[in-house]
């Protein structure tokens, strides 16, 4: 792993704990912010600009003005503590769960090799083989969006429509005002 | 071990993630911290895609680009995954601000204890 | 957008309950402070007039706007499409909001407007998905349009489509939940 790499994934989880140990709401809610815009960055390093655009306008942006109002709306809990006192049980069922999951590490494929299942899988070979002279875009990712898997796309469209439909039911309203 | 670990640490840092989110999820009492929680969840579920498609030396999925391209599919599925995730915490503080109105607090045990007086 | 000018330090200490602001100095500079600071303070006051969030916001919308679209565009040739697109298209109303009060800028979008985007955004993706099997091929099977209605490059034209009627439902959806949320439920008083 190279310095960047290793820079920035211990920004990612600093500001990944500092968003969980600390006490006030909005610092949680900022520290988050920093959060989403260095996991942003990872997306690039790891060669997907599609997914780092996505991620550093709606993590960095959109949620985090989401998050903002609603603590505008309500209230934003705050002592004299600067962090988050221990929950135990908690911290037994993470501790418990990454324990569980790292006993896999062994199993799973090399980050990055040429060899991991997902790089020579056949689905890949064929999109990226066949994505220009059948779709007709040079951005595969778009290719494989909107046309091999536009169904699914369909589907998220209509995830994201019912999402604007059931706050609307939440709050008792018929348009967004 | 070491030269096990190496090559796989980006899959250690999802599941220290996983385990920030759960722990965010269990441990804080706070309606919006939970929400966080589970975002921070989600982001740790999208690194285990991107890291997986990752191939060392890989241009982006765009056929401008020269040769070795990584693999566009988990690109996709996270991309629509991000944004359907944006909506499923807006719905879910959509909820928040309604229980606030209804019931003056974000706290978890007192609202247990609000419903449970009912 | 990240001018780091615009987090205004002198509007901090009227925090509700003289809590302590600990935020570690250095992750909020990395985040976009002209949204920060105003919408921090709307539990004890809705909106912060600044004029350098205004002045910022009104050099950069337009620039932000042009950005979006011309993601939503060039997703079929580099990187981009109608999710990143939109998502950055809403980002625009939600800087103005912030910026002007939510508010006016509601006034101005007009809500029901954001209702027809979206249902018409939704209902557009679906018959082009329906249109090609009336035409006799697939379900979103654009080269269809080529044959049937002798489109020049279909799937091309078909897919910046669909690119672009996502782009108009994700930009409606999210300025939707902005507003949505910032007026809150019925009956309770909106910021």
């Amino acid at each position: 792993m190279s310095t960047l790499e290793f820079a920035l994934v211990a920004f990612v989880l600093a500001t990944g704990l500092a968003t969980a140990v600390l006490r006030d709401v909005l610092g949680s809610i900022i520290a988050f912010a920093a959060y989403s815009l260095g996991i942003a960055v990872v997306w690039v390093v790891l060669q997907a600009p599609d997914v780092g655009l996505t991620e550093a306008a709606v993590g960095a942006g959109v949620t985090t003005v989401l998050f903002l109002l609603t603590i505008a709306k309500t209230v934003r809990p705050s002592g004299e503590r600067t962090l988050e006192r221990l929950d135990l049980p908690a911290l037994g069922v993470a501790v418990a769960l990454v324990a569980v999951l790292a006993t896999t590490l062994g199993a799973l494929p090399p980050v990055g090799g040429a060899e991991t299942p997902v790089a020579t899988s056949e689905v890949t070979s064929y999109y990226l083989e066949n994505a220009y002279h059948e779709a007709g875009v040079e951005n595969v990712v778009t290719a494989v969006l909107a046309a091999y898997r536009g169904f699914d796309t369909l589907g998220e469209a209509v995830v994201v429509y019912a999402a604007g439909v059931g706050v609307l039911v939440v709050f008792q309203r018929e348009v967004f005002a | 071990m070491i030269d096990a670990f190496a090559p796989r640490y980006l899959y250690l840092v999802t599941f220290l993630l996983l385990g920030i989110g759960t722990y965010m999820m269990i441990g804080n009492r706070n309606l919006v911290k939970k929400v966080i929680g589970m975002n921070l969840f989600q982001t740790g579920i999208f690194l285990f895609f991107i890291a997986a498609a990752y191939v060392e030396g890989a241009s982006p999925a765009v056929l401008t680009r020269e040769a070795p391209h990584v693999s566009p599919l988990p690109h996709v599925l996270i991309l629509t995954a991000i944004v359907v995730g944006v909506s499923l915490t807006a719905v879910a503080l959509g909820l928040i601000v309604r229980i606030y109105a209804d019931y003056g607090t974000l706290d978890a045990d007192v609202l247990w204890e609000v419903r449970h007086d009912d | 957008m990240s001018d780091d000018a615009t987090s205004e330090p002198g509007s901090e200490p009227v925090a509700p309950e003289g809590s302590e602001v600990d935020e570690p100095a250095e992750e909020s500079a990395t985040e976009e402070p002209a949204e920060e600071s105003p919408i921090a303070e709307t539990a004890s006051r809705p909106y912060v007039e600044s004029p350098i969030i205004m002045a910022t916001v009104r050099v950069v919308a337009p620039f932000v706007f042009t950005f979006g679209l011309f993601i939503m565009f060039h997703g079929a040739d580099s990187s981009g499409g109608g999710f990143q697109g939109g998502v950055i298209v809403g980002t625009v109303v939600l800087m103005l909001g912030i910026a002007f009060g939510i508010g006016p800028t509601r006034e101005w979008v007009d809500p029901s407007t954001i209702v027809v985007l979206v249902g018409l955004g939704t209902l557009g993706f679906v018959s082009v998905g329906l249109g090609t099997v009336a035409l006799g091929g697939a379900f979103l099977d654009y080269p269809v349009f080529g044959t049937a209605l002798g489109v020049p490059h279909p799937s091309k034209y078909g897919i910046e489509l669909v690119e672009l009627l996502i782009g108009v439902i994700v930009a409606g959806i999210i300025t939707g939940l902005f507003f949505a949320i910032a007026a809150g439920t019925r009956g309770g008083e909106s910021a």
